[in-house]
């Protein structure tokens, strides 16, 4: 097995290079070499069509401007097409070593995967492709149908649960690092909390209010929780938050038992 | 504490929400202040149209605790904030019909301008502040929330009901 890792442009939400983001002293990037390292010894940097600057790690170039993550998965192939590829997004802090293990473990068919437990999809970025997923491939991105998460779901997969509910929580927001930087601080601890929902939240989710248990750490990690849950269409910069009935910062803090409410944009007068 | 949803006894200084109809003559004599030259009123009436659809009803729904306690946070700030002597708020809530009066500020001081500015000030954090939201009936048939447009929305630079302050 050969791993590519994705390392994207940069955020224009996180407002920087996401592979460059320490956590706990050390890089996004770093952090997923760290990860990969014991299954193989092949490990490469996915980059743009037009990247000139020098980079740690061994490259593979995509072959066309702005191909999306399936293009790199198409350059993978190309430079091997015999090996299966690990391809791995360098913004899934949460993923745990184990986690990887028993992926890379899994009885491969065209692809072994997660499925998100938080949106109950197939996880297309942290996912081992077979060379039998190849012609698939080159199908779609013949046909222009870039969708990552459509094209593993055309796949023969092999899907596996994860440890953590959270562990394929991607990082997409300065406030999701304030998440991680406290669940590295303080682990994962289970809570119950009650969150409420109104207007358009309340119709999206189908219930006013619930009672549940969680690991996230911040309101940010709760409302990314519930947000894939329930699919809701809004975005963390529009939701307001409260903590028992109170406006709240997206970096504070859950305790047990807290109340909850997310709110939608206010329209009255 | 459960939000009282008729006019309150003595209605100054105060912001309430109101499941009935505003009584707007009976607001306006109870700011009656001779020491007070000018009363600027705002009345917030529900429009036929949002954003190009033609609207036939709409709802108003609220975070039951927090829209009143945020609202008579906003109305104290308001008093604090500039010189004037005496102001209320009311919003209404539950369902309304085209023409209906949806909100009032009035805002008395011993000179116009500050009663022009606080009102001002008053109905924008009232619209940015307060969790209340508008459940709207479009005449084709069709109903959703919306979110406030921004003709609706008016001087984002002052929204200032983040947590921080």
């Amino acid at each position: 097995m050969k791993a590519l890792i994705l390392a994207g442009g940069k955020s224009s939400r996180m407002g920087r290079e996401k592979s460059q983001i320490i956590l706990a002293g050390k890089s996004l990037l770093q952090r997923t070499i760290d990860l990969i390292t014991p299954h193989t010894e092949d490990i490469f940097l996915s980059i743009a069509h037009d990247d000139e600057r020098d980079h740690p790690l061994p490259t593979l170039r995509d072959l066309e401007p702005s191909p999306g993550p399936l293009g790199g998965l198409q350059a993978a192939f190309a430079h091997d097409p015999d090996s299966s590829w690990l391809l791995i997004a360098c913004d899934l802090p949460k993923l745990s070593a184990p986690d990887l293990e028993s992926l890379v473990a899994a009885n491969l068919k065209d692809v072994s995967c997660f499925r998100n437990p938080l949106d109950d999809h197939p996880e297309p970025l942290c996912a081992i492709y077979a060379p039998s997923s190849a012609p698939q491939l080159q199908e779609v991105i013949a046909e222009n149908r870039r969708c990552a998460r459509r094209f593993i779901r055309t796949l023969e997969r092999t899907e596996l649960t994860p440890s953590d509910p959270q562990a394929l929580l991607n990082l997409n927001r300065p406030e999701h690092l304030t998440e991680l930087e406290h669940l590295e601080a303080h682990g994962s601890v289970e809570k119950s909390v009650t969150v409420e929902y109104f207007a358009k939240l309340s119709q999206e989710a189908d219930t006013t209010r619930e009672t549940f248990s969680t690991t996230a750490a911040t309101l940010t990690g709760l409302w990314e929780e519930v947000r894939l849950r329930h699919h809701f269409s809004l975005d963390l910069p529009h939701i307001k938050p409260a903590i028992d009935h109170e406006f709240a910062e997206w970096q504070t803090p859950l305790k047990n038992h807290d109340t909850i409410a997310f709110m939608p944009p206010f329209a009255g007068g | 504490m459960t939000p009282s949803l008729s006019c309150p006894p003595s209605p100054v200084d105060k912001f309430w929400l109101q499941d009935t109809t505003i009584d707007l003559p009976l607001l306006r004599r109870e700011m009656d202040d001779p020491t007070c030259g000018a009363i600027v009123t705002f009345e917030g009436l529900v429009r036929n149209h949002h954003e190009g659809r033609d609207v036939s009803a709409l709802s108003y729904s609220y975070h039951p605790l927090m829209a009143q306690k945020e609202g008579q946070k906003i109305l104290e700030t308001t008093l604090e904030k500039f010189p004037i002597t005496h102001a209320l708020a009311v919003h209404r809530v539950g369902d309304l019909g085209i023409g209906d009066l949806a909100v009032v500020t009035i805002t008395a001081s011993a000179h116009r301008e500050a009663a022009f500015e606080a009102n001002r000030y008053l109905i924008d954090e009232i619209k940015f502040c307060v969790p209340i939201w508008k459940y709207e009936t479009y005449s084709s048939g069709e109903s959703e929330w919306t979110a406030p447009c921004p003709g609706c929305s008016g001087r984002r630079e002052i929204h200032t009901c983040d947590s921080k302050k």
